[in-house]
């Protein structure tokens, strides 16, 4: 078999930081191929130099087998190569089609032939099974339909190598299985499939081959057929990680936030919660599960005040917040860890330390009066850095340079730490390795031992299953069931996602 | 290359290319390009009294810039600079002219006067972006017009000096921003512009509300997830900026032209803006971009004296800065930002 891409000593320094100490990489034409290694292992970096995104300081670079220089993602482009970035770089107000085109429009005199555009798309998706619809606004899509139509960038540009940097981060379950297909749909066409991911079941079940990064050096490459998830996980992080059902002390707390009959609508309008009600009280954790797009994110925005409720209430200690600005949401005792970390949880142009500084901003020891106290700040964010293990140069680093798994436990450390009553987590892992995911769970169970309330919202059933006290399931806007956390199966909460209401729950429902 | 010198270095080649095109542009019309420059040069910084003249251009570039860079801080465009500069100059002549006080104090309250008179200016649009978010750009656009044809029509029909041009009658003596030297009317409006700069670019970095605004223009949705009242300081900030905008105004006003006049300050809001954008919100940048656009005035007072260039040869060589300055923002912007976080959003 010919080598799709070979990659020989490469290294990539970022000021002093070797973020890629002389990896040696070979992917095989028609294979997918896994990387997998811990937040910033290099895992991003190494596949930027592949697409030209970065010059590497050494190393070569062969595309089938010829040496070339990438100086610039055009000329990986030209060599065949196709790269799926791990936060999307769509335009929210053009249609479907245009994006796939953005840059290398179809037209004819300068003007831009839609229809010709419209008909390319059609034909591209059905080809090879990515369903979308061309003429949407992207804006109003969900995560899971943005990826199909960032992989239609790439194949609308002809790449036979297509790189995915951390595709199932946002994705269900149940899109992930149909990515997976369409994937093997690209190498039973004699595409070649590199694929980043902090999933070894899903290393495990598509790959042909996997790579395992670690600081910035290769580890090894093997067949698939021959590693096991321990071993892999072995090889990651120097120890093994369990996932099993966390023990706890039964919870015994009052109530600390009680929803009553709450409705609000998406951004289109449309009613995406339609009249959920429950508690959660002090020391429990109670999981919220759902394909995304199911209300879930609208919850979590009303209860932090970000989006307004359209009909009833909730309340926090008794105290009825519906209408309560965000700054008093969070006065009253509310964290809330954002599901789309670069919308709204990080400011990625800014340092850590003025990351870690929101919230607290007006508050002693971090400001003095109205001034504030930037040694505190950066001594605290060190403190916090350590503390959740955010790799990265200093408190002064800017968010943007930092690998994805780190800039989200930027987001964890800056919520975790504000001491809050009520802790509102949404989507905690998400692009987060094993080894962190795990301390993240320890931590959240570390606040549940505090006495906090906590609502998680997960896609990953397995989180779910390893902290919820109760799992509250939503389908359509509607609460469709409760099951219990130490006694739930996957297929039933499978069920439950998918709409289908089983006997006993039916009266929660009701 | 380190993440703060990036966009220098790319300002410094965009202002490259500016003069560039505009070496063409000058020898397309005949001139010699290296005459024209030395000329620009020697009335700009030729003798003490030409680097006066030079600085006295600068001062309400200046502080027209700050107010500007103010607005850019919040993410917000406040290109209504100009209106509230006629405004504040207008209010000041008035308290000059009809408030008798004590020397000194008669200054300050002019000055004070001025500045509210810029915030009153701005707060309709600042209301409108606030409350409904209705884009500030074009309403503090069009307020500039306003502002420039009311000011002239109260100078003509109800202030005239009795006698004189399209002017007002002078303002009193106590009322005077004091000069800084007897050969030139530069005056202490420069002082408080250089004072200004610095004190604003220690308030984003040294004060809360510094701060939340700065997240603000850099991540709207990250600041009001983080607790900041964001129509609120989007009301402030626009506040903030129409009263410096006024305040530039008011050194006009009450430290050169004593009195007020038709064609007050002739597009000194708009190169401040330009002075802003150019130091990308900076405010100890755009105390070097001022002084180039400064300059640039200065010296084209020499060149139509000194050759057969217009000085319109200026206009166009600004016109060319600002053309070469936004694509160069834009490209920045491009290679640098998902969707979601665009911080000059039109
Ligand atoms: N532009 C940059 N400037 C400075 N440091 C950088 C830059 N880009 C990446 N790094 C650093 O290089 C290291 C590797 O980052 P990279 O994004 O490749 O990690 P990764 O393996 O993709 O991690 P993740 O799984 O979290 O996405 C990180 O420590 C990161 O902070
Ligand atoms: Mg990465």
């Amino acid at each position: 078999m010919s080598h799709a891409v070979e990659l020989r000593g490469i290294v990539k320094r970022f000021g002093t930081f070797v973020a890629n100490d002389c990896v040696d990489l070979v992917v095989k034409a028609g294979e997918i191929h896994a990387i997998v290694g811990e937040n910033g292992a290099g895992k991003t970096t190494l596949m930027n130099v592949l697409f030209g995104l970065l010059q590497p300081d050494g190393g070569e670079i062969l595309i089938d087998g010829k040496p070339i220089v990438v100086a610039n993602p055009r000329a990986a482009i030209a060599a065949g190569l196709g790269m799926v970035h791990q936060h999307f770089k769509l335009v929210p107000s053009l249609t479907v089609a245009e994006n796939v085109f953005l840059g290398m429009e179809r037209g004819r005199a300068g003007f831009v032939d839609h229809k010709a555009q419209i008909a390319e798309t059609e034909r591209l998706s059905r080809d090879f099974g990515l369903k979308v619809d061309p003429t949407e606004q992207v804006g109003l899509l969900s995560v899971g339909i943005e990826q199909r139509i960032e992989i239609l960038k790439v194949l609308a540009r002809g790449a036979r190598i297509i790189i995915l940097d951390e595709p199932t981060a946002v994705l269900t379950p149940q899109e992930s299985r149909e990515l997976f297909q369409t994937l093997r749909g690209f190498v039973a066409q004699g595409m070649t499939v590199i694929f980043i991911t902090h999933h070894l079941e899903e290393v495990m079940a598509v790959s042909d081959t996997v790579t395992v990064l670690r600081l910035g050096r290769k580890v090894d490459t093997r067949p698939t057929a021959d590693v096991t998830k321990n071993d892999l996980v072995q090889m990651m992080v120097g120890r093994s990680v369990s996932f099993d059902r966390r023990q706890r002390e039964p919870s015994t707390g009052g109530t600390v936030l009680s929803v009553k009959d709450l409705w609000c609508r998406d951004d289109r309008g449309l009613p995406a919660v339609r009249g959920v009600s429950f508690d959660v009280r002090a020391g429990e954790v109670v999981g919220i599960a759902g394909v995304a797009g199911n209300g879930q994110t609208e919850l979590a925005e009303v209860l932090s005040g970000l989006r307004p409720a359209s009909h009833g209430t909730f309340r926090i200690h008794g105290e009825d917040l519906t209408a309560a600005s965000p700054r008093r949401i969070r006065d009253t005792g509310v964290a809330h860890v954002p599901g789309d970390r670069v919308v709204r949880g990080v400011d990625r142009q800014s340092s850590i330390a003025a990351n870690i500084l929101m919230g607290r901003q007006d508050t002693p020891p971090w400001a003095r009066g109205s001034l504030i106290d930037w040694a505190v700040v950066r001594e605290r964010s060190s403190e916090m850095m350590e503390r959740f293990d955010v790799r990265a140069s200093g408190p002064d680093a800017l968010v943007k340079s930092l690998s994805g798994g780190n800039m989200q436990k930027v987001v964890l450390a800056r919520e975790f730490s504000h001491d809050a009553d009520f802790l509102l987590v949404d989507q905690p892992t998400r692009g987060v390795d094993i080894g962190a995911t795990e301390s993240i769970h320890n931590e959240i169970m570390r606040q549940r031992a505090d006495g906090r309330a906590i609502l998680l919202i997960s896609v990953q059933l397995d989180e779910l299953i390893a902290l919820a006290d109760r799992i509250l399931v939503m389908f359509n806007g509607l609460i469709m069931g409760e099951l219990p956390g130490d006694s739930v199966s996957e297929e039933a909460l499978g069920l439950l996602m998918a709409g289908v209401q089983t006997g006993p729950d039916r009266a929660a429902v009701a | 290359m380190s993440e703060t010198l990036r966009p220098v270095i790319g300002q410094a080649i965009a202002i490259f290319i500016a003069l560039a095109l505009g070496t063409v542009v000058i020898m397309v019309v005949g001139e010699s390009p290296i005459l024209v420059f030395a000329t620009l040069l020697e009335g700009a910084f030729g003798s003490t009294e030409r680097i006066a003249g030079t600085l006295l251009q600068t001062t309400p570039i200046l502080v027209c810039g700050i107010a500007a860079c103010i607005s850019f801080r919040g993410g917000l465009f406040n290109i209504g600079v100009e209106g509230q500069l006629f405004m504040g100059g207008f209010a000041a002549v008035i308290v000059g002219i009809y408030l008798p006080l004590p020397a000194g104090l008669h200054m300050l309250v002019g000055i004070l006067v001025a500045m509210l008179a810029g915030m009153a200016w701005i707060a309709i649009p600042a209301f409108f972006r606030a409350r409904y978010n209705a884009n500030e750009v074009v309403s503090t656009i069009l307020s500039n017009y306003v502002a420039v044809l009311l000011t002239s029509y109260f100078t003509i029909f109800l202030f005239k000096r009795p006698g004189g041009w399209s002017e007002t009658a002078p303002i009193l003596p106590s009322a005077y921003l004091p000069e800084l030297f007897s050969f030139s009317r530069l005056n202490w409006g420069l002082i408080i512009g250089l004072a200004l700069a610095v004190a604003v670019q220690l308030y984003f970095r040294h004060t809360s509300r510094g701060y939340s605004v700065s997240i603000m223009g850099q991540n709207l949705k990250f600041a009001e997830y983080g607790g900041v009242d964001i129509k609120r300081h989007i009301f402030l900030v626009l506040l903030a900026s129409g009263a410096v905008g006024g305040l530039a105004g008011g050194i006009e006003a009450l430290g050169v032209h004593h009195r007020f006049m038709e064609g007050f300050a002739p597009g000194f809001g708009f190169d401040g803006v330009i002075a802003a954008l150019l130091a990308n919100g900076n405010p100890i940048g755009t105390i070097g971009a001022a002084l180039f656009f400064g300059a640039l005035r200065s010296g084209s007072l020499l060149l139509e004296v000194d050759t057969n260039a217009s000085r319109e040869i200026i206009t166009v060589i600004q016109a060319l800065i600002i053309l070469s300055v936004s694509a160069q923002i834009l490209m920045r912007r491009r290679g640098d930002s998902t969707a979601a976080e665009r911080r000059w959003k039109f």
